[in-house]
């Protein structure tokens, strides 16, 4: 999966365990959660390794604008939002 | 090759990437002294250019606060692209477009990369999310997704290596051969890459790790594994097979390879 940052055009070639992620994060489900729930139970990760690589990913997207990560779940689904 | 009509000098600036020029014709001279910077290597002298466009440029306030995402489709043989900081539309049978954006240099670039995109198709070639280089007289391909080293391996490149890009790199089919072409369009080096061409020698499929070694790839996940890279913005069934056909073809002509590296200036040594 490729996804491009509308703020600067930047790209990023996914790889499978980050585009999971990517199509995971719904403005409510902690990123603990899914990488529990979902990352672990899907590929063969270590789940602290997999958290830790989860969050520099999910950083690096917030830095281009391309995901908002935030304490607080939304009231509505917003698939560009991810909750720590 | 189509050719639009000359125009006056003064009021457009013509970006030339892979041999193909646009025009770009703005009003605003400070936007046009931006747009000659930003693409700096790649302006042309030409009068004449493939195809042109006329830019306006509008307040952020007349566009949609809401981000749409990007939209390219055709309508009636024009191209519409839409995106939340610019509206395009292109008639590739007149050579001509018009662009409504901010006075963004990220707006134009879209646009840029996505005509690429669609006149590439055609020609049976493609911009794909790589780095690629030229060293003696042979091009080289560097994909992989992000964080594979694009950026690095790019840094590592010897001083007798002429870098095409970090980031975007513009693949040009010339019979059974192709050729890669320098791209202005810079990833997190932040250097345009130089405006030179060469015929492709590899593609390398980028993983670090904890030595320096080429291995060979499979046909299927050599393909496979290209697609993902590719640059397609069009929902167009009829270019998309064009875009499938040409990956495949590629895979079949160029070599493509895994290349296992750490990150330090060594493992240009292996790659020839």
């Amino acid at each position: 999966m490729m996804i491009m940052s509308t703020a600067d055009s930047t790209f990023f070639t996914l790889n499978e365990v980050a585009s999971a992620i990517w199509q995971a994060a719904d403005g409510h489900t902690p990123l603990s959660e899914i990488i529990a729930g979902k990352i672990c139970q899907e590929f063969d990760v270590n789940q602290d390794q997999a958290q830790r690589d989860a969050e520099h990913f999910v950083d690096e997207l917030a830095r281009h604008g391309i995901l908002l990560v935030s304490d607080i779940p939304l009231t509505e689904f917003c698939p560009t939002l991810v909750r720590r | 090759m189509t050719t639009a009509t000359p125009m006056a000098a003064t009021e457009a600036v013509s970006i030339e990437i892979g041999g193909m020029t646009i025009a770009l014709r703005t009003r605003d001279s400070s936007f046009r002294r931006l747009i000659e910077n930003r693409y700096a290597g790649f302006v042309g002298n030409s009068l004449e250019s493939n195809f042109e466009f006329d830019i306006d440029l509008l307040e952020p306030s007349e566009f949609s606060a809401v981000d749409h995402g990007l939209e390219v489709k055709i309508e009636a043989g024009e191209w519409l692209l839409k995106r939340g900081d610019f509206y395009a539309r292109w008639n590739p049978n007149t050579s001509h477009g018009h662009v409504r954006q901010y006075c963004s240099p990220y707006a134009i670039d879209c646009v840029l990369r996505i005509v690429h995109s669609l006149i590439l198709a055609r020609q049976g070639g493609f911009l794909v999310h790589a780095a690629s280089a030229i060293r003696d007289g042979k091009a080289f391909l560097f994909s992989g997704v992000s964080g594979a080293g694009k950026t690095t391996i790019s840094r590592l490149a010897p001083p007798d290596a002429t870098l095409l890009t970090d980031e975007i790199s513009y693949v040009r089919r010339e019979g059974n051969c192709y050729i890669a072409c320098g791209t202005p369009f810079a990833g997190e080096l932040a250097r345009v890459g130089e405006n030179q061409s060469a015929p492709l020698s590899a593609l390398f499929l980028l993983e670090q790790g904890l030595e320096n070694r080429i291995e060979p790839i499979g046909a299927t996940d050599a393909v496979q594994r290209l697609l993902r890279n590719i640059l397609f913005f069009a929902d167009d069934p009829a270019l998309v097979e064009l875009v499938f056909q040409a990956a495949c073809e590629f895979a079949s002509l160029v070599p493509i390879h895994r290349l296992i590296f750490i990150p330090d200036h060594r493992v240009w040594d292996i790659i020839r």
